[in-house]
């Protein structure tokens, strides 16, 4: 592990040090259902100091910042906070582990900035092909298929598209975060 | 505004703030030493947090009659605590509060703020005829809420007296209850107007008349004035509230005579009156002194509501200005409203989410609903309940960085009621974080929750409530332990809300000057609880932070023996002192010896304002009983209550040379002072004056008539008129045959040997030797070892860093040069006969030769002590790093550990503590490991430190040091008691293993230390407990009389215990202990002769056949077999007139003179008795 990375457990841990394993996270969380280890047992990894088990956690990919957690820890710790930074961290520390969600949201923003809003269809093709996973796109096939048949999908070319001043105004902004990254 | 308050300057010696079981506790302390108290409460009622609860764990029920005291029963009422509070040096004033404080300690001034109940407590017999005419209807603060009441209503449904108070809020002022009420009690309106005097200046006749008129017709006192100079004279013959007084007069103008006037009475109230042109004048006026001015022409609708509105601010204003040497406060704490904030829970929203408080209301006999739990949406049975613990507890985002201590225990008691109510049927499931089972019997009874009756506990904060809009069930969403996420429905979900500061608190420390903590609770000194950083100001209870019972009438004990010490003692200021008689026995000489008068009897009826008359004949009655020849004089009396009524009844009374005196009057309560004084007067033995209650009878039948009447609107008048008739004369001949039976023999005075035994020198027992030497009477201090300071000899500092070293150094310093302590070092008690204030004691001193002592003493504090136990688990004793907490307290102190030597240390807590054998809590064990981490880590701050711990025992604010911990990096791990810690000590590295309980994993962490918190045993010696003759509970410990109300005394009267031979606990709370065991013996010592209560049981020798079956009946152990004599003797200090002994008894030997059978078959027969003609 990197000496940032260290240094960012290290942060985290000092953020959350207070927890007095109540269970208030856990039992707030919308989304504990579907994690690997739950906010209370991620924070209890952090405090106990298995470093290597908390960053291959899929919990905090699972946070989706809905700062229940926070709003009711007992302690008034910065929970979703010390997720976001793990988060970050994750990223870097395991590129490969998070390539998925990575290529996806990276797609994402992409037909943002080309439509000013989401095409379906394109970002999913797009997503398949940086993905170079052929059993890929049969996974998402019966999904898929689904969103069609409830009209949730817009097709290529269906029409729909934003208006080429807001496109523009986005090109700015998408222009100023690269700016913003690249300093970073 | 000229005040006529009711009583003028009177002299305490002590004032207690709120007349909680705290407040109570102080006041009957310093009561029984012959002190005069006050106690005030804001509320209408005594009895603080307790008169809302019904029962207390771990027996279950009240028991709060178990404070009142065992000796000089006589001096006080014994009557239910929750019901009043009786005692002949004890005065308490209800819906009153400090409004200023001025003066020094030893001779305070207190201003008391009385707010007005609109109804005469001294008149008001609790009839509860007015209740069933008002109109209005309000939520009832004593069921929290959950009921109604009507505007005037009873504060409390059970206290005595019992007198109603009228909402003011809510109140429209109809006046349906002053004319009903049958004591003319009521104030609302009217006769209290009449001492109201207003002083009318006008220099026009047909003003001052129809003022006059006007005013008169309102129920005021008027006089009227032509002039100023007039005026003036009036005001000089006569004190007046108002004036109202026209501006523009010949000779003195109004203005000139507001100037005489306010300089001359600058209490008294000016209302200017002025015409038009002239309100500049009378503007101009208000800013010398007039309190406001009405322009002429006026109609009365705007000067009546003007004097209402003056009369009633005064009546409110009626400060009454008290003199204390000293004053302790007994305010309680308040609880954190669950609705504030983001309101989480949906208190008040969801109908069935409760506070603790509430709940208890629900559950009891006298709550909303009688007691059957049902829920509040719909009135079904309650088959399921939650409860959440730490509701505005341990919450930093609260401001709360503190436990409440008691919420954890409150739940588990409540849970098991309501498992009572329910048959068992009830689910009930407690959420918790931790639990903190930390008193002397708690952990047992939280097992037998677990056990025995299926509490389910469930470690999890809960964040949020849902409601189930279709049933109105509430859902509960949390982490089980087994770490899933759970969802379940509740019918009921209890908020264990945590405490706040009381209310009014930062008002009172402006007013005292008293600091407060960050928190808002009163601060109070180190190793002294019970005093604030201001002299001569105590806390007492849980004033400064939450306490169960025991500890908060510890404190309140050791509160009363500091306060004590600012109480000049009696004579020593010549008598300006207020101390009343500090020994009974000078009440007693005063009485005259009746005994060998023949019986005198006078009657004395009330025939409350003719009531009596519809009922009983007066001339039969007299008739009736003149001839009997033991009846002197019988006399009615128009109305007892009044002042006139009572003055015409005590001059016929002393008139009559009667030698027992029957009132036949209404509720015997109202009597207690007058009757005290009266035989005072007399000079006669208030056990032979007795009030018989024949009208509260009566005002039932008529609240119950009105109540019918109401409901189905039928009378049944007159049927019952002669049984009522009949019942009221056979109360009247049951007192008085009663009354004829007393026996008025004196019983003989029992000299006290004014002195103390004190057993163990540690910080509790020299803290108590030196409260009592302080109090002047003498001490006999002995220790077995030939070092004082117990346990504070190896014990460095507390967890806030306070040196605990100085605190011996200084203590036993202050006790070895006390002259009246002596100490006897290596010594050991190897006997003691006698009872409660005539003990007789041997003990054996000095080591090689040995040398007996004899002792005579009236009173024993045991103060043995214990130290740390000893184990053999984890290892302990195979490996030099696996120590105790006090091994490693001792390296520390001798600075073995030093920088850098240690990188891990392992701290398992609990070990073989809390399951049995050795199942309770020793309570410092928890903090001691977060000080010691704090040591440790003060050596060396890349130190890890592993907490290994069960549930953590910071109960109040020690919270804030585990909070401390847990941002200094120690890293907390809970284990379950299934599945405990190993320690390994392979290849000589020690390594500790467990399961995380979070994670479910193994753990297994390598360690340069391990520190074992052993916890503590008590050093009582079953030779000892034997010589003294007190019991030990299952651990060892001291068995006090009763675990709540009677934390500090042992069974058999006159023994005592302080420190951690009574429980685990804190240096400073040892001390504080000390000091409250040392009150409690100067109550039974401070007098030289105990002069024995009426109610005692005595002996017949020549009947008796010493089968001594008496002895093993008395449950107070009062009675001893007299070896010498060959006889059964009776501690009449002891003796508690149970009359046990008198039941048992083959032959009738043993007997209670008081109760005899002659009174109690005399008193039968007498219920059978009706005025025949002639």
């Amino acid at each position: 592990m990197s000496p940032t990375a260290a240094h960012t457990v290290a942060s985290v841990k000092e953020m959350i040090q207070a927890c007095i394993q109540c269970g208030t996270c856990t039992g707030s969380c919308p989304n504990a259902f579907a994690m690997d280890h739950t906010p209370r047992q991620l924070w209890q990894m952090v405090m106990s100091g298995e470093t290597r088990d908390v960053l291959s956690s899929e919990t905090f990919i699972l946070c989706s910042s809905c700062y229940y957690c926070t709003l009711r820890c007992p302690r008034g710790l910065p929970l979703t906070d010390a997720m976001a930074a793990l988060t970050r961290l994750a990223k870097i520390e395991h590129p490969g582990a998070f390539k998925k969600s990575r290529v996806f949201y990276r797609q994402f923003l992409e037909s943002v900035r080309r439509h000013g809003r989401v095409n379906e269809s394109e970002l999913m093709a797009l997503f398949f092909l940086e993905m170079k996973n052929p059993v890929l796109p049969f996974q998402y096939a019966g999904m898929g298929i689904q969103f069609l048949r409830r009209k949730k999908i817009s097709l290529p070319f269906s029409g729909k598209k934003g208006s080429g001043d807001r496109t523009d105004g986005l090109e700015k902004i998408f222009k100023k975060v690269r700016e913003l990254e690249n300093q970073a | 505004m000229q005040k006529i308050p009711k009583e003028t300057h009177t002299a305490y010696n002590a004032l207690v703030v709120g007349a909680g079981i705290s407040g109570i506790r102080s006041a009957l302390d310093l009561a029984q030493t012959g002190c005069r108290v006050l106690i005030i409460d804001k509320s209408p009622a005594m009895g603080g947090l307790l008169k809302q609860l019904d029962f207390q764990f771990p027996s279950n029920h009240c028991g709060m009659c178990r404070m009142l005291p065992l000796v000089h029963r006589d001096r006080g009422g014994q009557f239910c605590l929750r019901k009043g509070l009786f005692h002949e040096n004890i005065d308490l004033i209800l819906s009153a509060e400090i409004s200023s404080l001025s003066g020094e300690p030893g001779n305070f001034t207190v201003k008391i703020h009385e707010k007005p109940t609109w109804v005469d407590p001294d008149r008001c017999v609790g009839c509860g005829l007015c209740e069933t005419v008002c109109p209005e209807t309000v939520p009832d603060c004593f069921n929290e809420g959950i009921s109604t009441h009507k505007a005037i209503y009873l504060p409390v449904p059970h206290a005595i007296p019992n007198p109603y108070v009228i909402d003011l809020a809510a109140c429209t002022r109809c006046g349906a209850c002053a004319d009903i009420c049958p004591t003319d009690a009521v104030l609302l309106s009217g006769a209290d107007r009449k001492n109201f005097t207003i002083l009318v200046v006008d220099d026009e006749l047909s003003i001052r008349d129809s003022l006059k008129e006007w005013l008169e017709e309102e129920g005021f006192s008027v006089d009227m004035a032509a002039s100023g100079a007039e005026a003036l004279e009036k005001l000089k013959a006569h004190p007046f509230h108002l004036m109202l007084t026209d501006i523009k007069m010949p000779e003195m103008s109004g203005t000139d005579l507001l100037h005489a006037a306010k300089a001359a009475y600058p209490d008294l109230c000016v209302v200017m009156m002025t015409a038009y042109a002239t309100v500049e004048t009378a503007v101009e006026a208000m800013k010398t002194g007039a309190e406001d001015y009405l322009i002429k022409p006026f109609e009365p609708e705007t000067l009546l509501p003007m004097v209402i509105r003056l009369y009633q601010d005064l009546e409110a204003a009626r400060d009454r200005e008290i003199t204390a040497e000293t004053i302790i406060l007994g305010t309680g704490t308040s609880f954190y409203d669950p609705a504030d904030k983001k309101n989480i829970f949906g208190y008040g929203i969801f109908p069935n989410v409760v506070t603790n408080i509430e709940f208890e209301r629900l559950i009891s006999h006298s709550g909303p609903d009688g007691g059957n739990l049902t829920r509040l949406d719909n009135g079904r049975p309650v088959k399921k309940i939650a409860w959440i613990q730490c509701v505005g507890s341990r919450d930093i985002q609260n401001n709360a960085d503190y436990c409440s201590t008691i919420c954890c225990m409150a739940a588990v008691k409540e849970a098991l009621l309501a498992k009572a109510l329910g048959e068992e049927a009830i689910e009930t499931v407690i959420f918790y974080m931790d639990m903190r089972a930390w008193g002397k019997s708690f952990q047992r009874y939280v097992d037998t929750a677990v056990h025995d009756h299926q509490v389910r506990f469930e470690r999890c904060k809960i964040h949020s409530l849902t409601l189930d809009e279709a049933t109105g069930d509430l859902v509960v969403r949390y982490i089980s332990t087994a770490g899933t996420a759970a969802e379940e429905t509740f019918d009921m979900v209890v908020l264990s809300v945590g405490q706040r500061p009381a209310d009014k608190t930062q008002n009172l420390s402006r007013i005292c000057d008293l600091p407060l903590t960050g928190q808002g609770f009163p601060e109070t000194l180190p190793f002294a609880g019970s005093r604030t950083p201001r002299d001569g100001i105590f806390a007492a209870g849980s004033a400064a932070g939450l306490r169960d019972i025991s500890e908060s009438l510890i404190l309140a004990s050791a509160a009363s023996r500091e306060a004590r010490r600012f109480i000049r003692p009696k004579g020593e200021d010549g008598g300006a002192s207020p101390s009343t008689s500090t020994a009974a026995s000078d009440t007693r000489q005063i009485y005259r010896d009746v005994s060998r008068e023949p019986i005198a009897l006078f009657v004395g009826i009330c025939t409350c304002a003719g009531r009596f008359d519809q009922w009983v004949d007066q001339e039969a009655l007299t008739r009736y009983f003149s001839l009997d020849p033991e009846i002197v004089k019988i006399s009615f009396v128009h109305q007892v209550c009044t002042a006139d009524g009572w003055a015409s009844l005590s001059k016929d009374i002393s008139e009559s040379r009667a030698n027992r005196v029957l009132i036949a009057a209404c509720h015997p309560y109202v009597f207690l002072k007058k009757i005290r004084k009266l035989s005072q007067t007399l000079g006669l033995d208030p056990s032979l004056i007795d009030v018989v209650d024949i009208m509260t009878p009566v005002f039932q039948a008529q609240a119950q008539e009105k109540n019918q009447e109401q409901a189905q609107d039928q009378t049944n008048d007159g049927k019952n008129g002669g049984q009522m008739g009949d019942n009221l004369f056979s109360r009247i001949s049951q007192g008085a045959a009663a009354l004829k039976q007393a026996d008025p023999t004196v019983p003989q005075d029992m000299p006290v040997f004014q002195n103390v035994l004190v057993i163990g020198a540690g910080i509790a027992g020299m803290n108590a030797s030196l409260s009592i030497a302080d109090a002047g009477f003498t001490v006999d201090l002995i220790e077995t070892t030939d070092r004082l300071g117990g346990n504070l000899n190896w014990l460095d500092q507390t967890i806030d860093g306070l040196s605990l070293r100085d605190l011996m150094e200084e203590t036993i310093a202050a006790a070895e040069k006390h002259p009246c302590i002596s100490i006897h070092k290596e010594a050991r008690l190897t006997s003691c006969e006698g009872t409660a204030g005539q003990f007789h004691s041997t003990i054996e001193t000095g080591g090689k030769q040995k040398q007996v002592q004899n002792l005579e003493h009236g009173a024993v504090i045991v103060a043995t002590g214990g130290h740390e136990a000893k184990t053999t688990s984890f290892g302990h004793g195979t490996h030099p790093s696996i120590l105790t907490q006090k091994a490693l307290e001792t390296r520390l102190h001798k600075k073995e550990i030093t920088e850098g030597q240690i990188d891990t240390v392992v701290m398992i807590l609990c070990v073989d503590s809390r399951k049995e054998p050795r199942n309770y809590c020793s309570r410092v064990c928890c903090p001691t490991a977060l000080k010691q981490a704090r040591q440790l880590r003060e050596l060396n701050p890349e130190t890890s430190i592993y907490i290994l711990y069960r549930d953590m025992m910071t109960v109040g604010f020690s919270e804030t040091f585990f909070t401390r911990a847990r941002n200094d990096n120690v890293t907390f791990m809970a284990y379950p008691p299934e599945t405990p810690p190993a320690v390994n000590t392979e290849n000589d590295t020690l390594t500790v293993t467990l399961t995380e309980p979070v994670l479910k994993r193994p753990v297994e962490i390598s360690a340069d230390l391990v520190v074992l918190a052993t916890g503590i045993v008590p050093e009582l010696p079953d030779e000892l407990a034997n010589v003294l003759g007190i019991q030990k509970d299952q651990d060892g410990f001291f068995q006090e009389a009763e675990s709540k109300f009677r934390p500090l005394d042992a069974i058999k009267e006159g023994i005592f215990a302080c420190g951690i031979a009574h429980s685990p606990r804190s240096a400073g709370e040892a001390a504080d202990m000390g000091r409250a065991a040392a009150q409690r013996a100067l109550s039974l010592i401070s007098n030289p002769a105990y002069v024995p209560d009426i109610t005692i049981a005595s002996v017949r020798h020549s009947l008796c056949s010493l089968c001594e079956r008496c002895i093993a009946a008395c449950p107070y152990g009062a009675r001893m077999f007299d070896l010498e004599h060959t006889r059964i003797l009776v501690n009449p200090l002891m003796c508690q007139g149970c009359g046990a002994c008198a039941a048992v008894c083959p032959n009738d030997a043993s007997v209670l003179p008081a109760l005899s059978a002659r009174r109690m078959l005399g008193a039968v027969d007498a219920v059978f008795e009706r005025i025949t003609a002639g």
